[in-house]
This record gives C-alpha cells, structure tokens and sequence, in this order.
C-alpha cells in the first residue's frame, strides 16, 4: 500500500511555554482534499506550517510520502519543496522584488536548465491562471492585498505542485476572485492534487473537503471523512458541524434566483440550520449525497456569504 | 533563587548555542556560495553596491580627515622633540594598521549592519523568509551568504580606501604646511610601511566584516513576530557589532605586539 501523501504523528509544536499544536496526528491520501476549521488562534495556521516543514516540530513527526522531513538529505528536501506549494494568508510576496521575479524565482530555482522563454511562459500561465492580467513588473507594494494575495497563489502553483498548503486562500477576497480560488482548488482536485487547507469558509469546506479537521487550542478535536464530519454529534463541534450540513441542504428552487428570492432563501436556509434537529439535518445531508455538486453554494454567494459569517 | 539562576544559565547556554550554530552555518553556506547554483548572485552585487560603493563618499570624507588631522597635530607635537621623521611613522600605525579599518568598521556598522538587521527582521515579520524556505530557497544560503561576502569585499575596499584617502589628506596638509615633493612624500612613508602594516590592516577588516555581517545577520533573522521588533534588531545589531568589533580589534592588537 503506498505512504499517505502527508502523515503526522503526534506532532508538538511550542512557541516558548506556549504549546500552539499539541499532539496533532492524522493522514492526508493521495488525491484527497483535508480543510481544517477552528476559531482564530485555534491552531490552524501553527497547523499547515508545521505540516510543510515551516515551523520546527518540538515532538512528533510529519511524513512526506513515507519520508520523514526532519531526515530528509538537502536534495530531499529540495524535491519536497518542488512538489509542494504554499499560499500564505498575507500573500508573503517578496517586497524588494518585482512580481514577475515573485512568479520566477520558484522555476529559476528548481528548473535551473530552463531557458529565459520557458520560464517566462511558466510566469505568465500561472499569472492567467489566478485572473492576474496586469503588469507583472510591478512591486507587491502597487497591488492591493487582495491582488497580492492572489499573485501569492500563483507562485504556490507556478510548478505545478502535488500537494498544495494553503492558508484561508479565499479570505477578504471580493467575490469573483474567491470563486476563481474555488474554481482552482476543484481544478486541483480534478488533477489529483492534494490540498491541505486552512479554512473559516464552510462554503468551501462543503464544496471540496474529502476531511475535515476541527481545531481548538491547538488540538485536533476531530479529523475525518466529510461525511462524518457531519455526523459528529460533540457539543464541541456542533456550530461547524451545523453550517456543514446547511451547505449540504438541496437545491433553492428556481424562484429563489432572483434577488429578493436569494435573500430570502438565504435567511431561510439560515433559520433551518439553527432550528431542526440535528438527526433531520443529518438525514437531509446524507439525501445529498454529492458533496462537490455545490448546490447551494453558486459562484456569487458562495464565498461571500460564508466569508461574511465566519 | 537557584532555580531561576539555573534555567537563566540554561537559556543562556541555548543562546550561545544557537549562536554559534548560526555562526558556522552561515560561514559554511559563503564558504560554499560560488559552488552552488547561483541565484544569489544579485544579492551580493547589490551589497557591495550599498555597502562598499555607496559608502565610498563618506569613508573618503573621513579618511582626508583624519589624515589631515593627524598630520597638523603629529606635525606641532613631535617637532617639539625633534621626532619629525616619525609622523610616516604615526601615519602607518594610526592610519593603516588601527583607525583605518576601525572607522571603515563604524561606517558599516552605521550604515548597512543597521539596514541588513532591519531588512531581514522586516522580512521575518512579512513572512517573506518563511516564503522562501517554501519554495525551496535556503534563506542562510539566498540572502546571509552573499550579504556576508557583500560586507566583507566592501570593508576590505573600503580600508584600502581609506588609506589611499587618509595619506593623501596627509599630503594636502602637508603642502600647507611644509611642502613637500609628492614622490618624496611616499617614499618616506613606504620606508616606514611593512608588509606586517599591510596584512595586520586587511585582517582586522576581514574580522570586522565577518563580525558585522554574522551579529546584523544573526539579529536580523531573530526577530519573531511583531514589527515593533524590527527596530530593536537594528539597535541591538549595531550594539553587538560595536562591542565585538572593538574587543576583536584589542586582541588582534595585542597579538600584534604582544606576539
């Protein structure tokens, strides 16, 4: 059987007396889609950076397709590095360097026989690829964060990378934006990406989660299956677990498309999370079945509405 | 009491430790920087750019000052007792071998230890340090390497510099004072200037360069979370630089002459 794509075992991580991960363990398989939710400073950031090697582990252990990444030789580590991609919350760009070196440095350093064209196309697909269509020599500090934050996922995926880490991608995007976010992660998936997200938008987490992860202080409260995320009946989990099976109610009918229609629904569709009990939720959810089929959540109030409530 | 005595001895332990640690892998990682694959290249020409070009003026300004200085005192003062040949004397042994690359070291202390600290702690708290180890770029190798052999290259041009500029004020009060053919000028100052001069001169800027770099660079990438952090870098790093540039300049001196 071959190695989970990203295994952690036991994994501390401390921050002088502070303990911000505490004996996190759980599996990512290939292909699959973990998103990780939690209140703000419940760990979940501290999370994906001990998971990609950022932040040093102070126990544990965190397993790249079987090889451990405190062990991993220079050129291990170089190849993990080449097939895995990081979207920091605050974009992190690189202030003193234009945003086309942003986008080039990544290739220049992993593809260093590539020539001065073939970079330039692999910059130029993964601007397009993000909706980037401004000037590329521009410095991160002429873009607003929302821009910088998507030239930030574009350097994530300018190599193509297996296993992607991103953290809150579609937060404080306007819409169009965010669901291009949304269209990328499905695009991922469809390629057999990993994905290793960091989450407040249970929109998205409805739309693309295989798992879900729950996180308080620091500890995993629950790691599985998004189906049985949704039956997770711990009064500690139930506020995440309620919004998830809200995402999984079927279909608005037609009449809701229009504007008045939408408002209503929503508030409706918002009412009922919080008012019928949890087995008929559940039973509702399960009905679904499909959780990629996104019913309720289209292009324009999917992130925004959720954005809005997390 | 003993307890806190102990952890406190402890984390001092782990300081120095990591210190040191710090210390030989960014020796270790310049060592090796023309061997690996360079895209750090720019790096280090725009160190040198900032530290060693840009501070040509100053280091100039200074050198023509001192030697000027020294001259119009040595000049009064040792003719009193009849010590006039020994002014090439004083000019060498003050100019080249010890405020030479001690002024050269406070220019760069003042000027780029200061920027690299804060630059680097800046780019700590933006999380731009931790976007180049996901990519796959080494930080020490990308950005404290090339900034070490930048302060380094800078301060050994520079010291030469300031000899050049610090005989030549010399001259310039010379002329004023009591003037004196060009050649005949340097011909007196070479009898005087030994090999020793020279080297003893060109280590202490190699020890301060290396000195700087390393507390600028260490101080720089210890900076944590808050931006509020960032300025303390650049104190602390000059702070450092300061103490350890003038406690290695007094051993070099003392092995000098004690030696």
């Amino acid at each position: 059987m071959a190695a989970p794509v990203l295994e952690l075992r036991s994994v501390t991580c401390t921050r002088g007396e502070a303990v911000i991960l505490d004996e996190v363990s759980l599996r990512l398989e290939e292909g699959e889609a973990a998103f990780f939710m939690g209140a703000a400073g419940s760990g979940k950031s501290a999370l994906l950076k001990a998971a990609s090697g950022l932040d040093v582990a102070s126990a544990g252990e965190i397993l790249f397709r079987g090889r451990e990444l405190s062990r991993m030789t220079r050129r291990e580590e170089a190849e993990f590095r080449r097939k895995t991609g990081f979207v920091f919350q605050d974009a992190a760009l690189w202030a003193n360097q234009s945003l086309y070196d942003n986008l080039a440095l990544p290739v220049r350093i992993h593809e260093p026989g590539l020539g001065a064209a073939a970079i330039d196309a692999a910059v130029r697909r993964a601007a397009e690829l993000v909706g980037y269509d401004e000037e590329l020599r521009a410095r991160p500090a002429e873009l607003s964060l929302g821009e910088r934050r998507l030239i930030g996922l574009a350097r994530a995926l300018v190599l193509d990378p297996e296993l992607l880490y991103m953290d809150e991608p579609a937060a404080n995007l306007d819409e169009e934006s965010a669901e291009r976010v949304h269209e990328i992660q499905a695009a991922l998936k469809d390629r057999g990406r990993s994905l290793f997200v960091a989450s407040s938008s249970s929109a998205a987490v409805s739309r693309f989660a295989d798992r879900v992860g729950v996180l308080r202080g620091g500890r995993l409260l629950a790691y599985g299956s998004f189906d049985e995320a949704a039956a997770w009946t711990d009064p500690a989990l139930r506020g995440i677990t309620g919004r998830l099976k809200a995402r999984k109610a079927p279909p608005r009918p037609e009449w809701a498309s229009s504007l008045a229609g939408a408002w209503a629904d929503a508030l409706a569709e918002d009412k009922s999370a919080v008012d019928e009990p949890e087995w008929k939720l559940r039973d509702g959810a399960s009905g679904d079945g499909d959780i990629d089929s996104d019913a309720d959540a289209g292009p324009s109030e999917g992130g925004g509405e959720e954005d809005g409530r997390g | 009491m003993l307890e806190r005595l102990g952890r406190a001895t402890i984390r001092r332990a782990e300081e120095a430790s990591y210190a040191f640690g710090f210390f030989a892998q960014v020796m270790r990682e310049s060592i090796l920087f023309f061997r690996r694959r360079q895209v750090g290249f720019k790096v280090l020409v725009m160190q040198i750019l900032f530290t060693g070009v840009e501070a040509l003026r100053i280091s100039a300004v200074l050198a023509v000052a001192i030697g000027a200085a020294i001259n119009l005192i040595g000049s009064s003062l040792l003719a009193e007792f009849g010590q006039s040949k020994l002014m090439y004397s004083l000019l060498i042994i003050v100019i080249t071998r010890e405020l030479g690359p001690l002024l050269t070291a406070f220019i760069v202390i003042a000027r780029s230890g200061t920027a690299i600290a804060t630059e680097l702690g800046g780019m700590v708290v933006a999380h731009e340090i931790e976007a180049y180890v996901a990519v796959g770029v080494n930080p020490i190798s990308y950005l404290a390497a090339p900034r070490l052999l930048g302060v380094v290259a800078s301060m050994l041009t520079l010291d030469v510099y300031f000899n050049l500029f610090g005989l030549a004020g010399s001259f310039a009060v010379v002329q004023l004072i009591k003037p004196i053919a060009f050649d005949e000028y340097f011909r007196n100052l070479l009898e005087v200037l030994g090999a020793g001069d020279l080297l003893m001169g060109l280590l202490k800027s190699l020890v301060f360069g290396v000195i700087i770099a390393v507390a600028s660079l260490y101080r720089g990438f210890a900076v944590e979370r808050a931006s509020t952090e960032v300025p303390v870098a650049g104190i602390r790093a000059v702070g450092s630089s300061f103490m350890l540039c003038i406690v290695a300049d007094v051993l070099l001196t003392a092995m000098q002459y004690l030696g």
